[in-house]
Formats: C-alpha cells, sequence, structure tokens
C-alpha cells in the first residue's frame, strides 16, 4: 500500500478542510490512507501529492467528490440517540404549532420549516419525517418544508432514493415502524411515499453561505461540526442563528456543546435532553 | 473457524459423512440431513451459522428452498450452495435470493474450508462491529448526561454573571449595597 508522508498530509488536509470542512490532524495518516486508497488506484496516483494535483486540476470536480464522499463519515441510525425525536414529538412540534396558530388564520396551512443540516443517508430525515406523520395526523392542515442537506453527493443520492439494507434498516426502527413506513424490495427497504415526499434533500457544504436557503423553525445539526475546527464550528452556528426563526428550535448532537462556541443560543432541557433558542 | 454450528444437507451418504468428519475435525459443531424436508424441520429447531447444502435433491425440497426457509427463519444465517457442473445460472439465481456463496461438484474440502473460513472472518468483524457500536453508544449517552448538565451550569451561571455584571454597573444607588446584592446573587 502506499503510504502518505507527513507532507502530503499537511497539503491534503488543508485541501480537504478547503471543500469539505473535515479537519484532519497530522495524526489522521490511517484514515487517509485507508479512505482514499481506493480513488489512488482508479486514477491511477502513484503517490498523494500526485492525486492531490489531479483533483485540483480536473475541472468535472470528479476526484473531488470521490474524496469528500469518502472521507466523510456517515454512521447514522434511525432515530439515532432517541432523545431528539421525543422531543420533538413531545416538546417542540406541539409548541411551535401553538405559537404559530394563534398568529395564522386557519384558513391557511399552517407552516412548519425543518432543516437538517449534515443529513448523511437520510435516516434522520425520514425519522422526522415519521415523527410528522404520527403527531400531525391531517398533514394537509400543515403547510411542512422538511429540508435535508449534505455535502458528500454519494449520502444524498441514497436518502433521495430512500432505500436502506438490512444492516442500516435494522438500527434504530421498531418492527411496527418498519412495517408501516417502509416496503421491502428483494434484499433493501425502501421509505414509502407518504414519507418520502415530505422531505426534500440537496447538495450542501457548511462551509459556504447557507442563508439562500430561507429561515427555519427547526434545525437539526447533530454530530457534524465535531469535525470541524473550533474557528468553523463558531462561524457554523453563527450562521444558524442568522437563518432560524427568533423563537426557532436547535438541536445539536447529545455530546457536543455551544459554550464557547455561539453565545446567541441558550440551551433549555426537556426531560432527558437538551434544546437550543436564540437568546431573546 | 471454531465452533461453527454447521448444517450439511445432501442426499448422497458419502458426501455427508465426508463433510462432517471433515467439519467436526476442525472444531466445527456439524448437523447433517439427508433431504430439504429434514433440514427445514432442523432449522426450525435450532441455530445454525452456516447451511451447506446441495441444491439437486430427492423429496419435494430442493436447496433453493431450503436457501428459503433457511432465510426466513434467521437472516444472519449464510447458506451455501452444492451444485452440479455446468449449473451457473441456478447459483447466480440462488446467489440473487440470498445465497453467500456456491461450490461445484465433486466437493473439494479445502475449497469449503476456505469458503467457511471467510464466513468466520465476516462472523468475527460482524461481532467486533456490534461491540464497537455498544461501546460507542454507552460512552456517548454518558457523555451527553455529562455535557448536559455542565451545558445547563455554565448557561445559568452566564446569566447569573450577566444580572451581576448588570447590578454592578448601575450608577444609582449605594455602592456597597449593590456589591452585597451581587455577593449575596454569588452565594
Amino acid at each position: 500500500m502506499i503510504k502518505v508522508t507527513q507532507d502530503e498530509i499537511k497539503i491534503l488536509s488543508k485541501y480537504i478542510k478547503d471543500v469539505s470542512g473535515v479537519h484532519l490532524d497530522l495524526s489522521k495518516a490511517y484514515l487517509i490512507e485507508t479512505r482514499f486508497k481506493n480513488i489512488l488506484e482508479e486514477t491511477g496516483c502513484t503517490s498523494y501529492a500526485d492525486l492531490y494535483t489531479k483533483a485540483r486540476s480536473d475541472p468535472s470536480k470528479t476526484i473531488e467528490r470521490k474524496m469528500i464522499d469518502a472521507i466523510t463519515t456517515n454512521e447514522t441510525l434511525f432515530f439515532r440517540d432517541s432523545g431528539p425525536f421525543e422531543l420533538l414529538q413531545h416538546k417542540i412540534l406541539p409548541d411551535l404549532i401553538d405559537k404559530r396558530a394563534s398568529k395564522i388564520s386557519n384558513f391557511f396551512p399552517l407552516p412548519i420549516r425543518i432543516w437538517s443540516a449534515a443529513c448523511s443517508t437520510g435516516q434522520e430525515v425520514y425519522s422526522i419525517s415519521i415523527v410528522l406523520k404520527e403527531l400531525l395526523n391531517d398533514l394537509s392542515k400543515y403547510n411542512i418544508k422538511l429540508l435535508g442537506t449534505d455535502i458528500s453527493d454519494a449520502a444524498i443520492a441514497q436518502a433521495s432514493y430512500g432505500s436502506y439494507n438490512k444492516f442500516e434498516i435494522e438500527r434504530g426502527l421498531t418492527r411496527d415502524k418498519l412495517q408501516k413506513y417502509f416496503v421491502a424490495n428483494g434484499d433493501s427497504w425502501k421509505v414509502k411515499d407518504e414519507i418520502r415526499i415530505l422531505a426534500n434533500f440537496k447538495k450542501l457544504n457548511l462551509m459556504q453561505p447557507v442563508n439562500g436557503l430561507g429561515k427555519f423553525d427547526i434545525i437539526f445539526c447533530r454530530n457534524i461540526a465535531i469535525y470541524f475546527t473550533v474557528e468553523d464550528r463558531k462561524a457554523l452556528f453563527h450562521k444558524i442563528a442568522d437563518i432560524l426563526e427568533y423563537d426557532g428550535y436547535l438541536i445539536i448532537g447529545s455530546t457536543e456543546s455551544l459554550t464557547g462556541v455561539c453565545p446567541r443560543f441558550e440551551p433549555k432541557r426537556y426531560l432527558r435532553s437538551i434544546f437550543y433558542q436564540l437568546k431573546e | 473457524m471454531k465452533n461453527l454450528k454447521i448444517l450439511v444437507v445432501d442426499d448422497d451418504p458419502v458426501t455427508r459423512l465426508m463433510l462432517k468428519k471433515t467439519l467436526s475435525k476442525s472444531d466445527c459443531d456439524v448437523d447433517v440431513a439427508h433431504d430439504g424436508v429434514q433440514a427445514v424441520e432442523l432449522i426450525s429447531r435450532r441455530f445454525y451459522d452456516v447451511v451447506l447444502t446441495d441444491m439437486m435433491m430427492p423429496g419435494g425440497m430442493d436447496g433453493i428452498d431450503v436457501l428459503a426457509a433457511t432465510k426466513a427463519r434467521y437472516s444472519d444465517t449464510q447458506v451455501i450452495l452444492i451444485t452440479g457442473y455446468g449449473s451457473v445460472d441456478t447459483a447466480v439465481t440462488a446467489m440473487k435470493k440470498g445465497a453467500s456463496d456456491y461450490l461445484q461438484k465433486p466437493v473439494n474440502i479445502d475449497e469449503v474450508l476456505l469458503r467457511l473460513a471467510k464466513v468466520s472472518e465476516i462472523k468475527a468483524l460482524q461481532k467486533n462491529a456490534g461491540d464497537l457500536r455498544e461501546a460507542m453508544d454507552i460512552t456517548e449517552k454518558n457523555a451527553g448526561e455529562t455535557i448536559q448538565l455542565l451545558e445547563m451550569a455554565v448557561s445559568g451561571l452566564e446569566n447569573k454573571l450577566e444580572d451581576i455584571k448588570d447590578i454592578l454597573s448601575q450608577q444609582d444607588g449605594d455602592a456597597y449595597e449593590r456589591i452585597d446584592t451581587a455577593l449575596r446573587m454569588l452565594a
């Protein structure tokens, strides 16, 4: 196997950070080698420096896309850490609907805008769809915008297709939910149209401006900022604060913290979970 | 490869006996069935890591039926089919239906052992991934609880400090009184 040198790690980690935000320090040689090994072979590169040069000079950005797909961690599962979904179902959505309903005439469908900022292969988005479907019986009364974004083309493609193999489907879903919201398709399971139709997916690099997405009532940004430097983390949560509705809700990963990252948010506790709101 | 639970299904007594003897020597736990019907009965009673089944068997149930019955009961069980010479198409059909591999007759025991070693390796990797996931879940849950408590505590303190700053920066009233109020707030 071709080994990566310390100088190559420096060059590649800067490049990866520029194109994806993912921060790799010098200790991540093994990660570079295991994740880029196949791309190195496919492109016929003789070294990692060669791969860098080829990726930079490739106008189609195919190599860059492959590198992003390879380096991003798609560790996700349905209802990952049940806390946020209980929070969504029992606290956030009921509160939000109450607040919005008092302001909008019954004649119009109530807008609910949710963004899953790093949705990976879609499990988080479909878990949200399932919660919406279970909580709000008549969805025609609501104008739901549920957007999932991720930097990886491969992840977005799978999320859009909504198909999962048996290992993916076994993680986090109860048998009841599986039967209710998925259809078996050979060896895999496909999310039913009624759940799929609620969601939209789009490729997005969180290092880039996000204000083009519009405002959101609820933002899920879980377990992605952990791969960023503190500076990039700060920038990201400031951008999120800008597009979160003034009384909206932010949910981050269960082991993440905004202390020292973004003073515009205030943590609030409900049962065994935390959500964040903008300070008044 | 140690301790794999294997079911050998073959109507040919010589192949059955040869496989049972050789695999038992490799520390596998081997059961045998002489046709598909007996195999399905055994599968309904016990979990097997691997079912090694002949494709063509008398008695109305062939290898594909054994494969379907096994997968319906335990999707984790690996099914390896033994096919006659020139029946690659049937083998491919079987693979599409969930068989993990196929072997061509006459059965070469080294090839069988090689396939089983692969199954064993996959099982070990799956267990390792499961263990890691379990460890990660526990760590994440514990860390999450601690971080949440800290996050709430820090936020409370920050709010308190803001209030104290407000009190101390007020221009009117007695300065000692303001300090006194601030100190009481800290306590």
